[in-house]
C-alpha cells in the first residue's frame, strides 16, 4: 500500500534539499553508450539521499532523527552551500557559474564542487534550494558533448548507474594549462582507472556496531542445524585452493572426502563444486549450488561428480530423486558445450531430473535495463506507458526469475526433494535463485539481520563478482561484464514485499539504501569479486561495512507491519497481474513522483497511541488499587470526586 | 467431458444414506434442498442433480445440488460445502452460491456432445438439451453448471427461465418491487411501508429541503438557497424535488429559464469551497436563441453568490472526457483480459492488453479533470460550472471526485454515502439505463459508477488513511448495484421512482400511507445485506478522522499541523503536473489555510487530497477485477495482511480506551489528582457529522486539548457495544491480574490462514473458464509429469 515516492518531496519546505537531479544527456548519446546504467542513488548517504529515498519517514523527521544519533557525519546538511564533508573527504575542485541542465526544471546556474567522494552542485540563482549531491561511485560515464560554443562553453554529460543522467555546461578555463573541473571529476570518479584508491578505503567513520561481524558462516550453518549426520563442514577450501571464488567454509555430504571434492572441482566450471546452501529443517531437503559441469561436445563424465550428486540425494531420506535446475534457457546450455561446458545428462545422473528455468543471461538483462531507463527517464510517455514498459521486458525477466525461485522453493517445501541449482559459472543467476528461494522458505532471511546474512552468504561469500558487474571506479563503461544482476534480485525482493506486506522485517527504504550503496563506494561491503579478494585487500580492516550504518539505526529500516511467523513459507503469485514496476526506485528522480502518504508512519502513530493508553490504564489500575487500600484504612472519609479523571476517548 | 464422469458423487451417492466416499456422511440426514426465499420471491423453475463446477481442472471438488431460478436470483443449493473455505462472508439476501438475476450478463448453454453452444436471450428457443450452463456475470464472475445427471427437460427449462427472467420487460418486474411490496404486508405497524423510516442508517437522502439546508450550512454557502419549484416534478422530470440555486435567482426566473435547458434541468449547486467558490453542474442550453442571454444570467448569478464576485469557469465535460460508450467498451475489454482469456495466454501481453482496454486511461482522465477543477476552485478561487449535454453522467463522476479531493467530510462513510446520494441518485443518474437492468438498449449501458468507484479506490490507494472506509466497502457497494432491491440503483431519477412505486402499489392494491410511495430500502441500509460484524469490514483502521496524533521522534504530537503541511505539499506537486509555465502563483497556494480557517465545521487535518496522476502511479484495482481469478489469488498475502495487523492494533486501542472509560465511571468516587505527565486527556473531537467515531477519530490531540469533563456525558456508556468493536479483526484478550481488566495483545497474533488477496471474496467456484486448467502453482510446475511423480515418490517414502 505504501508507495513511497522518493524524490525529495516537492512539498517539503523550500529549504529541504531538492534533488531535482537529473537531467538527461541528449538522448542519442544516452542510448549510445549507457549500457551499464543502473539504478541507484548514491545519495542515500547524504541528507538528500535521505529525502530522495522512499523512506516512510519524512525527510525532516529522518534528518532530525539522525542528528540526535551518533552517526552524524554521514548525513549532511544540505542547507549549506557547500557539502558537509565526511571524514577523510576533501574538496578537490570547485567551479562557479556552472549550469546544470535539469530535464524537469530547466537550466540552473550554480556552484559545482568535486571532492574525492562526491559531486555537489548547489544552485545559486532561481530555485535556490536545488542541490545535487551524488557520490562519484554512481557515475558510469562522464564525457564532453560537442565542441565549445562561441562563448567558450563546453557541455558535459554524465550517465549515472542509478537511472538518471546529468548534464552540465560551463566555461572552459582560459588558461589552457589549467584542468577544467570536469577533467578533475573524471579523475576522481574513476579512481581505479587513475591509480587512486576508492573512497571506501579512506572513509573511517566509526559506528556503534561493526557490520563486518554480521555474518559468520559457521554460526549460520549452525542455525540451520549443520553439521549433522549427513552433512559436514569441509576445510578443503580453507586457503581457496579448491576454488578461489568460493568461501572458505563449505558444507558437503559426509560421505564425500575432500580428495574426491578436489576431483569434482576439475569437472565443474571454475572449480565451483556442488555445495550446500540451505537445508530444510524438517524434511532435510537441501538447496545446493554449483557451476555447470564441463561436459563439452564429447559428453565427458566424472565419476566423482556423479557420486557427489548421488550423495546429495541420499542425504535426504524423503525422496529418491534429485532435481537439477539449470537456470539457463536450454539453447544456451547446449551452446555452452562448444565451450567445454554444458549440462548434466540424464544417463550419467540416474535419478536426477534436469529442468531448464529459461532465464536469460546478463547481456540480455543489461539491455533490458537500458531500455527501461529510456522509458522512465526523464519523462514518461503517458499514452503508452504500459506498452512501453512491456517492450523493455524488464518485468518479464523479473517474473522468470521469481518463477524459477518459486519452483525451487516448491520442490523443496512441497516435494521434499533436494535440488541442485546452477547456471554457467554459478555466481549470477544461481545466486539470484538460491537466495530468493531461501527467502521464500526461511523466515529468518526476512528479518533485517537475516537478510544481511543472506546477502553476505549467497552473494558475497559465494563470489558474485560485484566489482566486475558494477565496475566500481572503473571508467570502462562499455565493459560487457557489467550487468544489473543484483538490482534484479533486490527488485524481486521488493515484489515479494508487495505481495506479503507483513512478512518482512525491513522496509522499502532498506532495499533502496542497499542499492544506493551498491554504487556509492562509501562502504567496503560490495567491493571486490570474492571472499578471497576481500580478505586479501583486508576490506574488513580498511573499510566500513554498510551493515554498520544500517544496524546503527534499525528503526529507519524496519517495517512496522512485520509479523514474525517463524515457519511461514511464502509462495508469491508470479504473474504480471501482480508484478509492478518499482516506481519508488526507478522513477524517483522525477519531481512529479512525490511520496505518497506513508502507511508506516500512521502505524507508528497508532503504536505510540497504544503505548500511551496502556501506560494510562496501568497507572489507573495502580492508582485504584492504592486508593482502595488507603480508603479502607481511613474509612469514612470519602471524598467525592470533583474532577473525575477525564477519560473520554 | 462425459468421459470424466465424477467418481465420487454419483447419482446414487447423492442420495443420502450410504455415502462412503463422502467424509462427513455419517451425520448426514435427509434434508430437502429448498431455496431460501425472500419476501415476494417465488421459484420459477428448478433442476435437480446439477453439478456446480468448482475446479476447472477436475470434477473432483464439484458440488452437487439443485439449481433454482427464482424471480430474484439464480440459486444453487447443496449439502456439500466448498473445499478449503473456512471463512464466510454471509450475505443476508444471497446464499453462498447465489447470483441475482440482475447480475447475469450472459447466459450460455452448451451441449458438448453435439458441439453446440447458444447464447440465450429472453424468450429465445433452445433446440438442444443443454449439458452445461455458463453464466457470465456483471461482477466478473463466471459460473458453470453441468447437467450430466439432471433431467434434460428440467435442465432446459431452468436455463430458459434464467435467460428469460434475467431480462425483465418492465421495470416493475424487477424484484425490488415485489420485495418492497411484500415487506409492506409483512411489516408491523411500527414501520412505515415495511422499512424503518430512518432505515437504520443515518445517510442523508437529500429528498428533503432540510438535508440541503444542512449541507449549505456545512459548507458555508451562504449565498445559496434551497429551491422547491420542482415539487411534484412539475418543472423538470429528471431533477429532484428540491435542490440548491444561487440566492439571487428567484423561483419565477428559474421556472422561466428551465424550459431552455436540456431536460428542463436548472443548473444545480454541488458544493462550495470555504473560499466561496462554488461547484455547479449544468445541462446544455437547448434553445440557441436563449443561449447567450441565459449563459450570462446564470454566470452572473453564480458570480453574485461568490464572496469575491470572482469569475465563473465553464468546463465542458463532453469535450474533454470519454463518453459513456467508450467507458463501456473499455470495461468489456478489461473483462476480456481479466477473466475471459485463459490466464497464461493473457500473461504475456498483460500490460499492453491492459493499456489497450483504455480503462486505466479513463480513470486517469477523470481524476485529472477533477484535479484541474480543484485547482480552479482552490487555487484560483473561481467558481466552476460542469457542463454536460444532459448533466446526468460525466458530471456525477467529476463532481464527486472534486468534492472528495477538497472536502474531508466526503471521505467519511456517511459523507461519502451522502455524496453519492446527492450527485448520483438525486441528480438523476440513469441507473436503470446504465445498468441495463431491462436489457432494452445496450447502447445506454455504461459502468460509469464503477469507473467512479475505481477513481475513489485510486485515491484510497494513494492516501490510505484519508478515508473512513476500505476497498472492501467500495467493492461491496459496486456489487450492490446488481441487487435490484435498493432504491439507490433501480431508477433513472427520483420522479421515476415515485411514479413506478405508486403505480405498482396501486396495481397490487397495496394501501400506502400518506406518502403514496412504496419505500425501497436504500443501499445505505447495510443491515439489509450484512450483519453488524460483517459491516465492520468497511472500517478503515488507518482512518485519520477529525484529529489524531502522530509521532515524531518518539514524541506524540498533534496531527494537525504537519498533516496540513504534508497535504499542502501535495498541492505543490500540482504546478508541475499542470505545468506549462502559466501557473506561476501556485507556489503560494499551500500556505493558505483557508479550509481550516474559514470553515470550522469542515476543518480536518487533511484538507486537500490530490492524486498522483502519472500512469505509473495508477494501478489496477486488483481486489475488484481479479478477486474471482484463482490464479491471481495470493494465499496468505495481499494488502489484507497489513489490514489485519492494523485492525488488531486499532482494536487494542479501542479496548484500552474502553478500560479507561470504565475506570473513570467506576472510580468516580476517587479524586485523581495527578494525571500522568504528558498524558493527554483524550477529548472528543467536535464531529460535524453524527457519525460514530471512527478509529482515527478517537485519537485526539494529546497536549493542547483542555480537559473537558462535560464530554463525559456525551460518551456512550455501554461497554458492550464497545466490546463489539469497530474492527473486523479483533485482538485476542489476555487477562492480566486486576479485576475486569483485560488487555489485548496483538503483537504476536498471526494472520488467519484464510486471508488472501481476494479476501473477503473467494474465487473458489466463482470463476470457471472452460477448458482452463489449474492454479498458477500447478501450472508453473508444469513439468507436471515430473511434479506428480515426485509427489508419488514422496508419498511412497513416507
Amino acid at each position: 500500500m505504501e508507495k513511497s515516492g522518493s524524490v525529495d518531496s516537492l512539498g517539503s519546505k523550500q529549504s529541504s534539499s531538492r534533488q531535482p537531479s537529473v537531467d538527461s544527456l541528449s538522448s542519442s548519446s544516452t542510448s549510445r553508450s549507457d549500457r551499464s546504467s543502473q539504478a541507484k542513488p548514491p545519495s542515500a548517504i547524504s541528507s538528500d539521499s535521505v529525502s530522495v529515498s522512499d523512506s516512510p519517514l519524512s525527510p525532516e523527521q529522518l534528518r532530525s532523527n539522525i542528528r540526535n544519533k551518533p552517526v552524524p557525519k554521514v548525513f549532511r546538511d544540505s542547507h549549506k552551500d557547500e557539502p558537509q564533508l565526511l571524514t577523510k573527504e576533501t574538496v578537490q575542485d570547485m567551479a562557479k557559474d556552472v549550469t546544470y541542465i535539469c530535464p524537469f526544471i530547466g537550466a540552473l546556474r550554480g556552484t559545482l564542487t568535486v571532492t574525492n567522494y562526491r559531486l555537489f552542485f548547489k544552485c545559486m540563482d532561481r530555485d535556490a534550494g536545488t542541490v545535487l549531491d551524488i557520490p562519484l561511485g554512481v557515475l558510469s560515464r562522464v564525457e564532453k558533448i560537442g565542441a565549445a560554443t562561441s562563448r567558450g562553453e563546453v557541455s558535459y554529460g554524465i550517465i549515472c548507474k542509478d537511472i538518471r543522467n546529468l548534464r552540465f555546461v560551463h566555461k572552459q578555463p582560459e588558461d589552457t594549462l589549467k584542468k577544467s573541473i570536469f577533467e578533475n571529476l573524471m579523475k576522481y570518479a574513476f579512481p581505479v582507472s587513475n591509480g587512486l584508491p576508492l573512497f571506501a578505503c579512506e572513509y573511517d567513520q566509526v559506528f556503534p556496531e561493526n557490520g563486518w561481524k554480521v555474518y559468520d558462516a559457521l554460526a549460520e550453518y549452525k542455525r540451520q542445524g549443520l553439521p549433522n549426520e549427513s552433512w559436514r563442514i569441509s576445510k578443503v577450501n580453507d586457503h581457496y585452493e579448491l576454488c578461489d571464488t568460493y568461501p572458505s567454509t563449505l558444507v558437503v555430504p559426509v560421505t564425500i572426502p575432500d580428495e574426491e571434492l578436489k576431483r569434482v572441482s576439475a569437472f565443474r566450471a571454475k572449480g565451483r563444486i556442488p555445495v550446500l546452501s540451505w537445508i530444510h529443517p524438517e524434511s532435510q531437503a537441501t538447496i545446493t549450488r554449483c557451476s555447470q559441469p564441463m561436459v563439452g561436445v564429447n559428453g565427458k563424465r566424472s565419476k566423482e561428480d556423479e557420486k557427489l550428486l548421488q550423495a546429495i540425494m541420499d542425504a535426504n531420506a524423503q525422496s529418491h530423486k534429485l532435481f537439477i535446475f539449470d537456470v539457463r534457457p536450454s539453447v544456451n546450455a547446449a551452446a555452452n558445450k562448444m565451450k567445454g561446458g554444458g549440462y548434466e545428462s540424464e544417463d550419467a545422473y540416474q535419478n536426477a531430473e534436469l529442468v531448464f528455468l529459461d532465464i536469460h543471461n546478463l547481456h540480455v538483462m543489461r539491455e533490458s535495463l537500458r531500455k527501461l531507463k529510456e522509458v522512465v527517464y526523464p519523462n514518461i510517455d503517458e499514452a503508452h506507458w504500459l506498452s512501453n514498459l512491456e517492450s523493455t521486458h524488464w518485468l518479464e525477466h523479473i517474473k522468470s526469475i521469481l518463477a524459477g525461485a518459486l519452483r525451487i522453493a516448491d520442490k523443496v517445501e512441497s516435494g521434499k526433494t533436494s535440488v541442485v541449482v546452477h547456471c554457467s559459472d554459478g555466481w549470477d543467476r544461481t545466486a539470484q535463485l538460491t537466495s530468493l528461494a531461501m527467502l521464500m522458505l526461511d523466515a529468518h532471511y526476512r528479518t533485517i539481520r537475516g537478510f544481511q546474512v543472506l546477502l553476505e552468504k549467497e552473494w558475497l561469500s559465494f563470489g558474485h563478482r560485484f566489482q566486475l558487474r558494477i565496475g566500481h571506479g572503473d571508467k570502462n563503461h562499455t565493459d560487457a561484464d557489467r550487468s544489473p544482476v543484483f538490482l534484479q534480485f533486490i527488485d524481486c525482493v521488493w515484489q515479494m514485499t508487495r505481495q506479503f506486506p507483513a512478512a518482512f522485517e525491513f522496509n522499502e527504504y532498506f532495499l533502496i539504501t542497499i542499492l544506493d550503496h551498491l554504487y556509492s563506494c562509501l562502504f567496503g561491503t560490495f567491493m571486490c569479486n570474492s571472499e578471497q579478494q576481500r580478505l586479501k585487500e583486508e576490506l574488513p580492516k580498511k573499510t566500513v561495512s554498510l551493515w554498520s550504518l544500517i544496524n546503527s539505526q534499525l528503526e529507519e529500516f524496519s517495517n512496522p507491519l512485520y509479523v514474525n511467523y517463524s515457519s511461514h513459507v511464502l509462495f508469491p503469485v508470479v504473474s504480471m497481474r501482480h508484478l509492478e514496476l518499482w516506481v519508488g526506485y526507478y522513477i524517483r528522480w522525477n519531481p512529479r513522483m512525490r511520496p505518497q502518504e506513508p502507511l508506516h508512519q500512521r502505524y507508528k502513530e497508532l503504536l505510540a497511541k497504544r503505548a500511551e493508553l496502556q501506560k494510562r490504564v496501568e497507572e489507573l489500575q495502580r492508582e485504584v488499587a492504592n486508593r482502595a487500600a488507603s480508603s479502607s484504612e481511613r474509612a469514612g472519609s470519602p471524598t467525592r470526586s470533583i474532577t473525575p479523571v477525564q477519560t473520554f476517548v | 467431458m462425459f468421459s470424466v464422469k465424477p467418481l465420487k458423487p454419483t447419482f446414487k451417492s447423492y442420495l443420502p444414506p450410504v455415502q462412503t466416499d463422502l467424509k462427513k456422511s455419517p451425520q448426514l440426514t435427509i434434508r430437502k434442498l429448498e431455496a431460501k426465499l425472500l419476501p415476494g420471491e417465488i421459484v420459477v423453475n428448478e433442476a435437480n442433480f446439477v453439478r456446480k463446477c468448482i475446479g476447472t481442472e477436475s470434477s473432483q471438488d464439484d458440488l452437487w445440488g439443485k439449481l433454482i431460478c427464482t424471480n430474484f436470483k439464480v440459486s444453487f443449493i447443496t449439502h456439500n460445502s466448498l473445499p478449503q473455505q473456512n471463512f464466510k462472508y454471509v450475505h443476508r439476501l444471497l446464499g453462498e452460491h447465489d447470483v441475482p438475476l440482475a447480475c447475469v450478463e450472459q447466459v450460455v448453454t452448451v451441449n458438448d456432445a453435439k458441439g453446440k453452444q447458444k447464447v440465450l436471450g429472453s424468450n429465445k428457443k433452445l433446440k438442444f438439451n443443454p449439458t452445461e450452463l455458463i453464466l457470465y456475470c456483471k461482477d466478473f464472475r463466471i459460473l458453470r453448471f453441468r447437467f450430466d445427471q439432471a433431467g434434460p427437460e428440467s435442465a432446459k427449462k431452468v436455463c430458459l427461465a434464467i435467460a428469460h427472467y434475467s431480462q425483465p420487460a418492465d421495470p416493475q418486474l424487477l424484484f425490488g418491487f415485489e420485495y418492497a411490496g411484500s415487506r409492506y404486508y409483512n411489516s408491523s405497524g411500527e414501520r412505515v411501508n415495511g422499512v424503518d423510516p430512518g432505515g437504520g442508517h443515518q445517510t442523508p437522502m437529500f429528498d428533503r429541503p432540510s438535508d440541503w439546508d444542512r449541507e449549505i450550512k456545512r459548507t458555508g454557502a451562504s449565498e445559496w438557497r434551497v429551491c422547491s419549484i420542482n415539487e411534484g416534478y412539475l418543472v423538470s422530470p429528471s431533477l429532484p424535488e428540491c435542490f440548491v440555486v444561487p440566492a439571487s435567482l428567484a423561483d419565477q426566473d428559474l421556472k422561466q429559464y428551465a424550459c431552455s435547458f436540456t431536460g428542463q434541468r436548472i443548473p444545480l449547486w454541488c458544493w462550495s469551497h470555504p473560499n466561496g467558490s462554488a461547484l455547479v453542474r449544468m445541462s446544455s442550453i437547448s434553445d440557441p436563441q436563449q443561449q447567450r442571454k441565459l449563459d450570462q444570467r446564470i454566470s452572473s448569478a453564480i458570480t453574485k453568490s461568490h464572496p469575491q464576485r470572482s469569475d465563473v469557469l465553464k468546463s465542458d465535460l463532453d469535450k474533454q472526457l470519454p463518453n459513456i460508450q467508450e467507458v463501456q467498451a473499455a470495461l468489456a475489454k478489461l473483462r476480456q483480459v481479466c477473466v475471459i482469456e485463459p490466464f497464461e495466454e493473457s500473461e504475456e501481453k498483460w500490460l499492453s492488453s491492459l493499456e489497450s482496454s483504455r480503462w486505466m486511461d479513463y480513470v486517469r482522465a477523470f481524476l485529472r479533470h477533477a484535479v484541474e477543477i480543484v485547482y480552479m476552485l482552490e487555487g484560483k478561487h473561481t467558481s466552476v460550472i460542469l457542463l454536460e449535454e444532459e448533466d446526468r453522467d460525466l458530471s456525477c463522476v467529476v463532481s464527486c471526485l472534486v468534492q472528495l479531493m477538497l472536502d474531508p467530510h466526503c471521505r467519511s462513510l456517511l459523507g461519502f454515502q451522502g455524496l453519492v446520494q446527492r450527485e448520483w441518485v438525486m441528480a438523476g443518474h440513469r441507473f436503470l439505463d446504465r445498468c441495463n437492468h431491462l436489457r432494452k438498449n445496450d447502447k445506454e449501458e455504461s459502468p460509469l459508477f464503477l469507473l467512479f468507484l475505481d477513481c475513489v479506490w485510486q485515491l484510497l490507494n494513494q492516501y490510505p488513511s484519508a478515508f473512513e472506509f476500505t476497498e472492501t466497502y467500495l467493492t461491496v457497494l459496486s456489487d450492490s448495484v446488481w441487487i435490484p432491491v435498493f432504491s439507490t440503483f433501480l431508477f433513472n431519477c427520483p420522479k421515476q421512482r415515485a411514479e413506478h412505486s405508486r403505480d405498482f402499489a396501486r396495481s397490487k392494491s397495496i394501501p400506502l400511507g400518506q406518502e403514496q410511495v412504496l419505500r425501497f430500502p436504500p443501499v445505505w441500509d447495510w443491515s439489509q445485506q450484512f450483519s453488524p460484524k460483517d459491516q465492520t469490514l468497511f472500517n478503515n483502521p488507518l482512518y485519520v478522522g477529525k484529529s489524531a496524533t502522530y509521532v515524531q521522534n518518539g514524541a506524540v504530537k498533534t496531527f494537525k499541523r504537519t498533516k496540513q503541511k504534508s497535504y499542502s505539499s501535495t498541492l505543490r506537486g500540482l504546478p508541475l503536473a499542470l505545468r506549462n509555465g502559466q501557473l506561476s502563483d501556485l507556489d503560494t497556494l499551500p500556505r493558505r489555510n483557508s479550509l481550516v480557517l474559514r470553515l470550522p465545521t469542515a476543518a480536518e487535518p487533511q484538507g486537500l487530497l490530490l492524486p498522483q496522476l502519472l500512469p505509473s502511479h495508477l494501478t489496477l484495482w486488483r481486489l475488484y477485477f481479479l478477486r474471482w481469478v484463482p490464479e491471481a489469488r495470493i494465499p496468505r498475502g495481499g494488502p489484507v495482511t497489513a489490514f489485519h495487523k492494523l485492525s488488531l492494533l486499532v482494536d487494542e486501542i479501542h479496548t484500552l480506551q474502553s478500560h479507561l472509560r470504565h475506570y473513570s465511571t467506576s472510580n468516580s468516587s476517587f479524586t485523581l489528582t495527578s494525571t500522568p505527565s504528558g498524558l493527554p486527556p483524550p477529548a472528543p473531537s467536535p464531529a460535524p457529522s453524527p457519525l460514530p467515531p471512527g478509529p482515527g477519530l478517537a485519537l485526539s490531540p494529546p497536549s493542547n486539548t483542555p480537559h473537558r469533563p462535560q464530554s463525559l456525558s456525551r460518551s456512550p456508556p455501554d461497554h458492550h457495544q464497545q466490546r463489539q468493536g469497530r474492527m473486523y479483526f479483533r485482538a485476542p484478550l489476555s487477562t492480566p491480574a486486576g479485576p475486569g481488566a483485560s488487555i489485548p495483545t496483538s503483537s504476536s497474533c498471526p494472520a488467519p490462514d484464510y486471508l488472501s488477496s481476494s479476501f473477503p471474496f473467494s474465487p473458489v467456484g466463482n470463476l470457471c473458464r472452460r477448458g482452463l486448467l489449474g492454479t498458477p502453482l500447478s501450472k508453473l510446475l508444469s513439468g507436471a509429469r515430473i511434479w506428480l511423480s515426485t509427489e508419488t515418490l514422496a508419498n511412497e517414502t513416507l
